[in-house]
């Protein structure tokens, strides 16, 4: 065995504010790096805007003077069709650019060379995750913001009359169950080596699955069950019945889809590293997380 | 140098790589490391030299723990590679991939301190280090502008100041002067030494034969997989079945080629009649260096005139090249631009 010299930083073992230095580190620098890119959080936010503004018209062209009320009729929710679109295009925007971010960051990472140097580090890997994840939680729910703010004056709606603070709650549970798929995004991507056709075939059976301008009482009943166990469905609904002052799918109170976006926020966060970690080994084993 | 801080054993890695041929798909286990074992000592300077392809990246991916062995174990400052990753990785600062590996959106401050914290290295340490290497490395006229804005040479140097930011005992460099231009690189070079003699151990890679015959204490070559040469470059050159040669010119009375040809450890000596009574002497010898003054003692003694003296030694390069066949130089310039794209080669 090979002599042990102590010289250097780092050989011991870090504390916990040395990895909480690590989380804000990267948050800071990846909000810089976006923030040098002019004008990119704008133009993001005005996407849900435009994905609430299709299917708004859509179905204004086809029900017309009463197509709030049909609406209503139809999906047993509320009449306020367009706050309802728009709730759901937000909170869209949030979860795939959670996905697409850290599918994207993994995948810049690999061909610049920076996750190699990443690597040489001996920070723990879910540190480093758990900085990426929250700084695309930030730069995904200041687009929330933005959009949501824009989009309330461009349709006339008033998204503050419902619970705000109850949305708020689900948004703060909602957002480690996303961390976790995140984890699993990277882990993904990390594998296959491409993101882009991943990051449109996924975003597109994320909208599906998550209502975003139906209720998913609209399903067959087996993908009920499907979509209603997908954490972004359950955050989404959460938010809308907050908001909206409507019930919720599960039938209860609030503390239903609350728990149940609880549970995910213990398993994913936890499943998804381990899988990103047995990924990354599997991947050094073989040809190295460098390569691409 | 006593004991070793870098000791890898029976270290082997196979790659299996895919062939496409007539459209079928066939896998193909390609042996990149063969069984390598290695010692490199506390306080050592070496240098490992081989051609693209011969598994000096794979090596070093596997000291540095970015790859896993297929079999064996090396241990880094006293931790393994397959057990003790992050502290392996704290005992070494590297500079892998040339100008790769830096945030372009961000100042190269900004990248110093990014990578500081995934050394844990404090936050009020960071900024005084990172203030240090700016003033060592003369980073200041560009370091606060992105790097996008960088030249090659000055993405080198920032890459190499990523190395330093954790004061490892260990610093691994592969081809740090590559893309530098000639001051540059006699500056990094000066640092190294500087560093080296400071007490850090140095595992440098390089295909210029003179950086390792300046810089490295010892030498490793290695080729497909196997390390085939290891040892001073004195120890290597004299190794090679060959003599060294040294040239004298100047006017020799007629017995001076007799008493040089009696001398130990002469083998050969062949005279050259130049013109005006001059001649120049071709000298064979086992080791020109230390044959030198007992020649120009001798030439002297004998009332001859001396104009000038050229020892031609056999260089590293000569060893290189009789060890695999190939100049490292020429087979470098070649195939260096495959290992830019596609995340380094993997050789």
């Amino acid at each position: 065995m090979a002599v042990a010299v102590s010289r250097g930083f780092g050989l011991g073992r870090p504390g916990w504010r040395a990895n909480a230095d690590i989380v804000k580190t990267v948050i800071v620098s990846r909000l810089k790096i976006v923030s040098r890119y002019k004008g990119m959080l704008v133009m993001e936010a005005l996407l849900p805007i435009m994905f609430a503004g299709f299917p708004l018209l859509l179905g204004f062209a086809i029900g017309g003077a009463n197509a709030a009320q049909n609406f209503q009729k139809n999906t047993g929710t509320t009449a306020d069709y367009k706050l309802y679109m728009l709730i759901g295009s937000c909170v869209f925007m949030v979860v795939t650019l959670m996905m697409w971010l850290i599918g994207y960051w993994v995948r810049r990472e690999q061909e610049t060379g920076t996750l190699e140097s990443m690597y040489l580090a001996p920070a723990k890997r879910f540190y480093v995750l758990a900085g990426v994840t929250t700084y695309a939680f930030i730069r995904s729910m200041m687009i929330f913001v933005i959009a949501l703010f824009l989009g309330s004056l461009a349709f006339g709606v008033n998204p503050l009359s419902g619970n705000v603070l109850l949305a708020f709650g689900f948004i703060s549970v909602g957002f480690l169950p996303l961390w976790g798929i995140g984890f699993l995004f990277g882990a993904f991507i990390l594998k296959i080596k491409e993101a882009n056709s991943v990051i449109q075939l996924v975003q597109w059976v994320v909208a599906f699955l998550m209502g975003i301008y139906y209720p998913i009482t609209f399903f067959p009943g087996w993908m009920q069950y499907v979509a209603a166990s997908f954490p972004p469905t359950i955050l989404n609904d959460g938010i809308r019945s907050s908001l909206l002052n409507i019930g919720n799918l599960f039938g209860g109170g609030w503390w239903v889809p609350f728990a149940l976006l609880l549970a995910f926020s213990l398993i994913l966060p936890l499943l998804g590293y381990e899988i990103f970690l047995q990924t990354e080994r599997r991947l050094r084993r073989t040809e190295g997380v460098g390569q691409y | 140098m006593s004991e070793p801080i870098i000791r890898a054993e029976h270290l082997a890695k196979t790659f299996i790589s895919k062939e496409r041929k007539k459209g079928a798909k066939k896998k193909k286990a390609v042996e990149a490391l063969k069984d390598v074992s290695l010692d490199i000592y506390d306080g050592e300077f070496f240098g490992l030299l081989g051609p693209n392809g011969a598994g000096k990246t794979t090596l070093i991916k596997c000291l540095t723990t970015l790859l896993i062995p297929t079999s064996g174990d090396a241990w880094v400052n006293g931790h393994s590679v397959l057990r003790d990753e992050d502290e392996v990785r704290a005992s070494i600062g590297c500079m892998l991939m040339g100008e790769r590996g830096l945030y372009w959106k961000l100042t190269g401050r900004e990248n110093l301190n990014y990578f500081g914290a995934l050394y844990h290295i404090p936050k009020g340490v960071r900024a005084k280090r990172i203030n240090d290497l700016s003033s060592l490395l003369e980073l200041g006229d560009f370091f606060d502008r992105t790097v996008e804005t960088y030249s090659s040479g000055q993405k080198m140097i920032l890459a190499f100041a990523k190395s330093l930011l954790n004061d490892a005992p260990i610093l691994i460099l592969d081809e740090p002067t590559v893309t530098m231009d000639v001051p540059t690189a006699r500056k990094l070079r000066a640092l190294v030494k500087d560093l080296h003699r400071q007490g850090k151990t140095i595992l440098y890679t390089t295909h210029l034969m003179h950086e390792a015959e300046e810089l490295c204490q010892r030498v490793g070559i290695i080729d497909h997989g196997e390390i085939i040469a290891l040892g001073t470059a004195a120890e290597l050159k004299a190794s090679m079945d060959r003599q060294d040669v040294v040239e004298i010119e100047g006017i020799f009375p007629g017995h001076v080629v007799e008493d040089v040809r009696a001398l130990a450890g002469v083998t050969d000596v062949a005279v050259k009649a130049e013109g005006n009574g001059r001649s120049k002497l071709a000298i064979s010898s086992s080791n020109s260096r230390v044959m030198l003054p007992r020649l120009i003692e001798t030439i002297v003694r004998n009332g001859s005139t001396i104009e000038y003296v050229k020892p031609q030694e056999v260089t590293l390069e000569d060893v290189f090249m009789a060890k695999t066949g190939r100049s490292l130089a020429v087979d470098t310039a070649q195939t260096g631009k495959q290992e830019v794209r596609g995340g380094g080669g993997r050789g």
